[in-house]
């Protein structure tokens, strides 16, 4: 019953889409004022699509296995929050999920944009329109959450263990409010473009935007990484998997765009390159999805595939490219201004550096991505482009890119001089002579590291410096770019700092070395609702004498029936450590991996700190010098 | 700039008994940059099936035996094909993965420096 309700929810919502194009033009010919009947439509539509999802929350609750999406992903003896949760953790669910926010959003926009021209906001409706209408036909024809199976199976096929985890249960949505978010600014600067209002007011009323979808974007990023950090059970927190290179490349382009649309408001420069970056953030979420969605990649992300959905996707990614192309070079007008030259030492000037760096960053990060499947469907030699490729582009432009970081927010617009040079030299030798301390201390290669530390402590003392003495102005921007710095000095640190044992162990054996003592005192089973885990209990003693008990579990789930490995963790402020067991075949002995992760908490905290710089310039009434 | 000289003393000083940083482990190095045939987008260091397993204890053999680290990822690319390794060979199928991005940099860069101006009017 929830399914069907589900299923001709999407239908209607598909009628108020057909409903909404006759009624826009039909505004955008006549009147002056904006015919409320669009607003009361996209309501509806929202409430269909809500209905919809929440038809399909419903089948997996039910465990209703005449659903065939029920079937595929889910089974009677899971627990409730992952039978939830499960509902966008495949394919159909997730590309409901992904109409839902895009709805959402649109319905937002058009509270929220009542000062705004009524020819801009009939227009960003329509063009969010053709994109609504895209997905729901691509849903409806390739990707039907409602599809029915008969007859009706009595036990489902259970949902991969790996994505039954709290973290995993919210990434996906908040990452899409982030992914997703970017179609409002598509819409809304192909609408600006028609109707030539790309102007100052446009670009604050756009930027509330661009940071709501930023924001999201960045915690989704985090949820994933922490995920992976510890139920892959890998110790690592970033692999440069094409899939999370997917949700990176759209925040490198909204980063930039953000940066941009800073100088468009106060400036009313640099508008081509503005309207090409809010084109090119959404294309790269559009490509994103088809990339993960076509099989085509490599990655421990990749859902079940159909070659049919891929080409779907990508039919509509070139017509949505196509149409703003044409919007782009017959709409929009450029002011003729196009010869404005830049004073060197200006904040205008170091908002094109961050620009320039973060294309870069954005090149390398796609390239890298796709090149090996170019090449595969040229020439048929296949080769992988792992994290050595994007550390040896990456890492060296860091340094430039901190220094700016930290002296570009100094600057003031148009142009000026540095003031307080004494304090950036002064700060600038004290981060030379601490990241000097730390390579020694460290015992790693000397020149390059001493400089990348130098330059991030630069960053790092700078923006510290100034939260006391700029108090509340920039803030946000300080926040951010402190948050950034000590990400930086997190990863390097933990990077270096890092140190395993690895070594197969029977139970009641110990492992010694010269700094630890590991035993492995004993392994319990329990039985749980969907699974069965055996517990295993670790004493690990360091040179001071402590003791820390950690118990890492194997998990053999019933359906399907995968055995996973969840590693046990003890966070405080200083390290993590970080202990995993697996079976070693047809034996009696243990894999262990024992691992002591240093500032991996500081990982985290510090992107929050990003995030929440992001926030704070959301809530702030208005932009300061 | 006095402060800028002293502290490039400092350094030269300290510099002349810098320790030779190693590399602790070679075998996580290398086995880090192996990707696991079987495994969806995994390094042989992080995965545990079997491929990656005896991996491992080949990459360990041919340490002991004495190989260099160009060494056996020559030998395991003749083996297994360049899909194995995570950091692509510079040859002509990778020039322009290698080169496109600093390429698009200098680009991106020639069209800032261009508009730029370096005297106050």
């Amino acid at each position: 019953m929830a399914s069907l309700i589900g299923f001709y929810s999407l239908f209607f919502s598909l009628g108020c889409s057909i409903l909404i194009l006759l009624f826009s033009f039909k505004n955008l010919k006549n009147t002056t004022n904006f015919d409320n009947k669009l607003l009361s439509l996209t309501f509806l539509q929202l409430v269909f699509i809500i209905l919809s999802f929440f038809g399909l929350i419903i089948a997996f609750i039910n465990s209703d296995f005449s659903n065939s999406t029920v079937f595929n992903h889910s089974h009677t003896t899971k627990p409730l929050f992952y039978k939830i949760s499960g509902t966008w953790g495949n394919h159909e669910g997730s590309l409901l999920l992904w109409l839902l926010v895009l709805t959402l959003f649109i319905f937002l926009f058009l509270i929220s944009s009542k000062k705004q021209p009524k020819k801009y906001r009939v227009l960003t409706l329509l063009f969010q329109q053709i994109i609504i209408i895209g997905f729901l036909i691509f849903l409806i024809q390739t990707s039907n959450p409602f599809a029915q199976i008969y007859p009706v199976p009595s036990e489902g096929l259970g949902l991969n263990p790996i994505l039954q985890d709290p973290a995993l249960a919210i990434h996906p949505p908040i990452l899409y409010l982030g992914y997703v978010g970017s179609s409002i600014i598509f819409s809304s600067v192909l609408a600006a473009s028609s109707t030539n209002y790309i102007s100052k007011e446009w670009a604050k009323h756009i930027k509330q935007w661009i940071l709501i979808s930023w924001i999201f974007l960045t915690l989704g990023i985090l949820l994933g990484s922490i995920w992976a950090y510890y139920e892959l059970g890998w110790g690592g927190f970033w692999f440069w998997d094409p899939v999370e290179n997917v949700s990176l490349m759209p925040w490198l382009a909204l980063t930039t765009l953000f940066h941009c649309v800073l100088v468009l408001e106060k400036k009313l420069l640099l508008t081509s390159w503005v309207v090409i970056l809010s084109i090119a953030t959404f294309t790269l979420s559009m490509s994103g999805t088809f990339l993960v969605r076509s099989g085509i990649l490599n990655s421990v992300h990749t859902f079940a595939n159909d070659p049919e959905r891929g080409l779907y996707i990508l039919i509509f990614l070139f017509i949505l490219i196509f149409l703003s192309l044409i919007v782009f070079f017959f709409f929009h007008k450029t002011d003729g201004r196009n010869k404005i030259t830049f004073f060197w030492l200006s904040k205008e000037t170091s908002i094109l550096i961050n620009n320039w760096f973060m294309m870069y960053f954005l090149a390398v990060v796609l390239i890298g991505t796709t090149y090996p499947i170019f090449l595969d469907v040229l020439s048929s030699q296949k080769i992988s482009v792992g994290p050595p490729f994007y550390h040896k582009l990456i890492v060296p432009f860091l340094i430039p890119f901190l220094l700016a970081m930290a002296i570009g927010p100094k600057l003031n617009w148009i142009k000026s001089d540095l003031q307080n040079k004494f304090h950036l030299l002064l700060l600038l030798a004290i981060s030379l002579l601490l990241s000097f301390l730390i390579i020694r201390i460290l015992e790693i290669s000397f020149l390059f590291n001493t400089i990348l530390f130098t330059s991030a402590f630069y960053l790092f003392f700078i923006t510290l410096r100034d939260f006391f003495i700029k108090g509340f102005k920039n803030l946000a921007q300080n926040i951010a770019h402190f948050g950034f710095s000590l990400l930086i000095l997190s990863i390097l640190l933990n990077n270096f700092l890092s140190n395993e044992v690895i070594t197969n162990l029977k139970i009641g054996e110990t492992y010694r070395s010269d700094e630890l003592t590991i035993n492995f005192e004993k392994i319990e089973k329990i039985k749980r609702q969907n699974f069965e885990a055996i517990i295993g209990k670790f004493n690990v003693k360091k040179d001071d004498g402590i003791v820390e008990i950690l118990k890492p579990e194997l998990r053999i789930y019933n359906q399907p029936n995968i055995v996973t490995s969840e590693a046990d963790i003890k966070t405080n402020l200083l390290s993590d450590k970080f202990i995993t067991m697996n079976l070693v075949q047809n034996q009696e002995y243990f894999n262990i991996r024992y691992q002591i992760k240093p500032f991996m908490i500081w990982i985290w905290f510090s992107v929050i700190i990003i995030s929440f710089g992001g926030f704070f310039s959301l809530f702030k009434k208005k932009y300061e010098k | 700039m006095k402060i800028l000289n002293l502290l490039v003393i400092i350094i030269l000083l300290f510099n002349f008994n810098v320790s030779k940083a190693q590399d602790k482990n070679l075998n996580s190095k290398i086995t880090k940059n192996l990707r696991c045939l079987i495994c969806q987008g995994q390094s042989v260091y992080d995965s545990d099936t079997e491929f990656a397993n005896s991996l491992k204890l080949v990459v360990e053999n041919k340490i002991a035996e004495g190989m260099t680290e160009n060494e056996i990822y020559e030998l395991l690319k003749t083996k297994y094909g360049e899909w194995i390794l995570y950091d692509p060979v510079l040859n002509q199928k990778t020039y322009i993965l290698w080169a496109l991005p600093l390429l698009l940099f200098l680009i991106g860069g020639a069209i800032i420096f261009k508009n730029l101006k370096i005297k106050k009017n």
